[in-house]
């Protein structure tokens, strides 16, 4: 056993490295932002798409009102009331609202007076409130029927500008139910204080029902930037494993490979992720059986004798022939195998799963013993090289402690570490429990469906461009070189391909995020992304449809958003290029 | 190889893509919460129409629908006769159309063609012709100008430039049109939407319904060549022939524009790499040093074989086109298989999705397979791959 003394140098080494590392980068980023800025564009480009990731996160601090204000029905309560005005972009009529006062209300409790209330907000506690309204000044005053009347048979309060009287007159008239009141108040709070004296009113103008756009547009930047950065996320991984798969492989995996892409390229874009929506409409959580949890210690078992039979032997025959040749190897791998076929056995049967795991309900203790299962299986695995080799047992913890210096931490200062903890809390993030079921994405809810449409529609393209980009590579002589001193099929494809290939990658990930934009906007257009009402731009522009020749404003400035993103990342995506290209590295 | 030899080699490659693309829509089919037996009888599916006297039970409506549409057979004998049924043009009912589904794709996807080719014959020119300008005058302003405006197209989103065509173009001056009527339609220069003028008529002849039934279902093509008794006895048969065509290329240049805007831009982009790319190529020195004006040089020599790679694109923007015209035909009120998917999407009528799906598959591949033989023709090289 290592003392933490011991890994001094090591430690030391690290550092140094990860400092170098450091400047290296550094280094690279300034060269790479030299040749970048020669490009007024891409500057623009990436000042545009700066100014929507800050908007999108400033969101709560810079919008006036919660963009989904007023959206649940309250028509029991309050639809006869409030008559949503469609205010044009800097009008007065923005600070207007319209209510109406039930004289027989009034009579039957023998009232003279009402209070303002402002429609519904939704709270911090997202629950539904009213206001009381400062009135200011009263526009106009209308009976139940539309006809404009005498606007001093109401009077404001002297004391509290929040009350209105209603004139003994009115109040008298049987012939009069119900009045309506216009009037101006006090909306101060709710202006966009940046602007200049005069223009502060809602900048962008209202809805059919009364809801701030400016707001509106500005919480939309959040769920387009989401969808675009997710699936060209999810995109990029699936395509880079099947591209490079399909590509170092060669021969029929490629064949097959290329011809299910074909397929999928073989219907328009559009029209598949269309499909996949429909297809998808019944499924509520994206769930796994438990018992599919079996799989992960046989993968990882898989995967560690086989990379580790590569790299002993050069050929599968060979290593066939050394188990033949090793009996105590085999008999270690059969019992290996039987323990897993009754672990399976037990899995197969929900009952016998619920008497072996029935201590509590709860997944993490599930989970306990999962990885319990695959640490053991692991060890086996690994205690099984040396056995292969028939050299000693020095026991497995001793291999796993050889394996992870825990003298030397500094060791793990890599990306590679970061993006497996990123990708374990992305998991543990969307993931949960229900019952017998794993529960991967808890609410698989429509903007969900468009992510997974796009992602199972983008990916053949990403497999594509890996699997060409791949091919060059694995013809130069640095491959050869890992080849020859007999690294795993693996290692050579994520540390000496990959990151000679990343440079298109990189460009065709940041286009992409404006084509998905674009995409999933286009889907919430024609009904099938986001759900109605949502704070999203292209329900934005589809709910503006009925209006938009009236008022042009409400389907100006959500379409100007997602054409402004758009234009963003593809700018952005066109500097990197000229940035990754090799006739720029001077 | 031979160029039949090619041929022949692309369409057996053809052949498990469409079985693949088969194997999606079947499977779409299968996981669509929406069960198709009970889908066909709607509310009369608990109505017994026979009794089974081996079980002594009555036999519903709805059981009735199972066994004849097959649900109750294994899956693999399902998609047995799903492809045996394809192959006969036997593609399935439609619930909302209460329609035969081939016949609902026949109406639908000429529009959805015509709006797309239609498209495409403006984007070509447009943006090969610029990308030919930018290429020349490289690093020039209308260079930047071009490039900048190509970037721009293509992040337009298809539907709100749609809207903002209709709203400048398509209304007068009492909404926010900037043009006044030039081409004798009410409002902007352009109509608002839809196929056609709902009030278009034969002129003279007042009640006749406008368009000749039968044709190809390209009212382009239609207007000129498919004879109608009623056109014929008309005194102006050619003037009225031309109005119909006038009719239907008025009701189309907008929804073109919003579509082929995008595709002009992205080809603006690929033409003028290309003609950078082959401007630095031997031969066009030798063009130059044998003192070939400069356009010589340019349109004769280098553009031949700038627009070659350019060809290979044309089958990807088909495709494209038609997938944007999902949108342009909703904006637009065009009865194309966008509209006809979107609504059967809403309806959950599945036999209609996935007939949409298999036509557009199937002539993305069908405009594919001729660009690429058009492309072996013109560039022997392909050949030897």
């Amino acid at each position: 056993m290592k003392r933490w003394g011991d890994g001094a140098e090591d430690r030391k080494e690290s550092l140094r490295r990860f400092y170098e590392a450091n400047i290296q980068l550094g280094y690279d980023m300034f060269r790479s932002w030299r040749i970048y800025r020669r490009s007024f564009l891409a500057v623009v480009g990436l000042l545009l798409v700066l100014f929507v990731s800050t908007i999108s996160f400033f969101a709560d601090e810079i919008a006036v009102e919660h963009p989904y204000r007023n959206l649940q029905d309250t028509e029991d309560l309050w639809s006869i009331d409030y008559e949503p005005r469609r205010a044009h972009p800097f009008s007065e009529e923005c600070d207007w609202h319209e209510q109406s006062i039930s004289l027989t209300t009034l009579r039957r409790n023998n009232e003279m007076s009402v209070v303002a209330e402002s429609d519904e907000k939704v709270g911090s506690d997202n629950r539904y409130y009213r206001d009381t309204l400062t009135v200011i000044e009263f526009i106009e005053l209308n009976d139940d029927i539309g006809y404009s009347m005498n606007m001093s048979l109401l009077s404001i309060d002297p004391n509290n500008a929040s009350i209105i009287h209603v004139s003994q007159e009115l109040f008298d008239n049987m012939s009069h139910s119900t009045v309506w009141i216009t009037y101006e108040f006090d909306n101060s709070d709710m202006h966009v204080e940046w602007m200049p004296e005069g223009y502060q009113r809602c900048i962008f103008g209202t809805n059919n029902q009364g809801q701030d756009m400016f707001s509106k547009v500005l919480y939309g930047s959040r769920v387009s930037l989401k969808i675009g950065i997710t699936v060209a996320m999810l995109t990029v991984t699936i395509g880079t494993i099947v591209g490079s798969i399909s590509g170092y492989f060669g021969g029929r995996t490629d064949e097959v490979i290329m011809r299910i892409c074909d397929i999928f390229f073989a219907v328009p874009g559009l029209i598949l992720a269309m499909a996949f929506v429909t297809a998808m409409s019944g499924i509520e959580s994206f769930t796994m059986p438990v018992s599919f949890m079996i799989l992960f210690p046989l993968f990882f078992l898989a995967f560690i004798f086989r990379s580790y039979s590569v790299s002993t032997f050069t050929s599968l025959d060979e290593t066939i022939e050394s188990l033949k040749n090793s009996k105590f190897s085999l008999n270690w791998l059969l019992a290996v195998l039987a323990v897993l076929l009754v672990f399976e056995k037990i899995t197969g049967m929900s009952s016998s799963w619920h008497r072996l795991f029935d201590y509590s309900e709860s997944q993490n203790w599930r989970l306990l013993v999962s990885m319990l299962v695959i640490v053991a299986v692991t060890l086996l695995a690994v205690a099984d090289k040396k056995f292969i080799q028939n050299t000693s047992f020095t026991g497995a913890g001793q291999r796993l402690s050889d394996s992870m210096d825990w003298t030397n931490p500094w060791k793990y200062l890599t990306l590679r570490t970061a993006l497996i903890f990123l990708a374990a809390w992305i998991l543990w993030d969307f993931s949960g429990t229900s019952g017998d079921e794993i529960v991967i994405i808890k609410d698989f809810d429509r903007l969900w469906k468009i992510q997974a449409a796009l992602i199972f529609t983008g990916w053949p393209g990403y497999a594509r461009l890996i699997r060409g980009q791949v091919l060059y590579v694995k013809e130069m002589t640095f491959v050869e070189a890992a080849r020859s001193v007999g690294a795993p099929s693996g290692r050579i494809m994520f540390r000496h391909i990959l990151p000679n290939a990343w440079a298109p990658l990189m460009v065709a990930f940041t286009l992409d995020i404006g084509g998905t934009i674009l995409s999933a906007s286009g889907l919430s257009f024609i009904g099938l992304g986001a759900a109605p009402g949502t704070a999203e731009w292209g329900i934005l522009v589809s709910e503006s449809r009925q209006f938009f020749l009236d008022d042009p404003h409400l389907m100006l400035f959500p379409g100007l958003a997602i054409a402004a993103t758009t234009l963003g990342f593809n700018l952005l995506g066109d500097g990197l290029r000229d940035v990754v290209d090799p006739k720029n590295r001077r | 190889m031979k160029l039949h030899e090619f041929i022949v080699r692309r369409l057996i490659l053809l052949i498990p893509v469409m079985v693949g693309v088969a194997i999606f829509t079947f499977t779409i089919a299968h996981i669509i919460p929406a069960d198709p037996a009970a889908a066909q009888c709607g509310d009369k599916c608990g109505v017994v129409v026979d009794w089974d006297d081996e079980l002594n039970e009555p036999i519903t409506a709805y059981d009735a629908n199972r066994e004849r549409l097959g649900l109750n057979e294994p899956v693999w004998e399902q998609f047995r006769l799903y492809i045996l049924h394809l192959s006969q043009g036997d593609w399935g009912e439609s619930i909302t159309y209460h329609r035969p589904v081939s016949d609902v794709v026949k109406d639908a996807a000429p529009i959805t063609l015509e709006m797309s080719f239609l498209a495409l014959f403006i984007a070509y020119p447009l943006g090969i012709m610029l990308g030919i300008v930018s290429a020349v005058r490289q690093d020039k302003m209308f260079d930047h100008l071009s490039r900048f405006l190509a970037i721009t197209f293509v992040s337009l989103p298809i539907f709100w430039f749609a809207m903002l065509l209709q709203l400048y173009l398509a209304t007068g001056p009492e909404n926010s049109g900037i043009c006044d009527p030039i081409f004798g339609t009410e409002g902007g220069c352009f109509p608002i939407y839809g196929r056609h003028d709902p009030g278009f008529t034969y002129p003279e002849d007042g009640f006749v319904w406008f368009y000749p039934e039968g044709g190809t279902g390209f009212h382009l093509v239609d207007s000129w060549f498919v004879s109608d008794s009623k056109l014929s006895t008309l005194p102006d048969e050619w003037g009225s022939r031309w109005l119909l065509f006038k009719d239907t290329l008025l009701h189309l240049a907008l929804p073109c524009i919003a579509l082929g805007i995008s595709s002009a831009g992205g080809l603006l982009r690929y033409m003028r790499a290309s003609l950078l790319e082959v401007l630095n190529e031997d031969y066009v020195r030798t063009a130059r040093a044998k003192g070939l004006a400069e356009w010589r040089v340019v349109i004769v020599h280098a553009c031949r074989n700038a627009l070659v790679p350019i060809v290979t694109i044309l089958g990807f923007s088909i495709g494209g086109a038609i997938g944007g015209a999902v949108l342009t035909e909703t904006i637009f009120s065009f009865n194309g298989m966008g509209r006809v998917a979107i609504k059967s999407i809403q309806y959950l009528d599945f036999n209609v999705i996935m007939g949409v799906t298999l036509i557009t598959s199937m002539i993305f591949l069908l405009s594919n397979l001729i660009v690429d033989i058009a492309y072996a023709i013109v560039d022997p090289r392909v050949r030897l791959e």
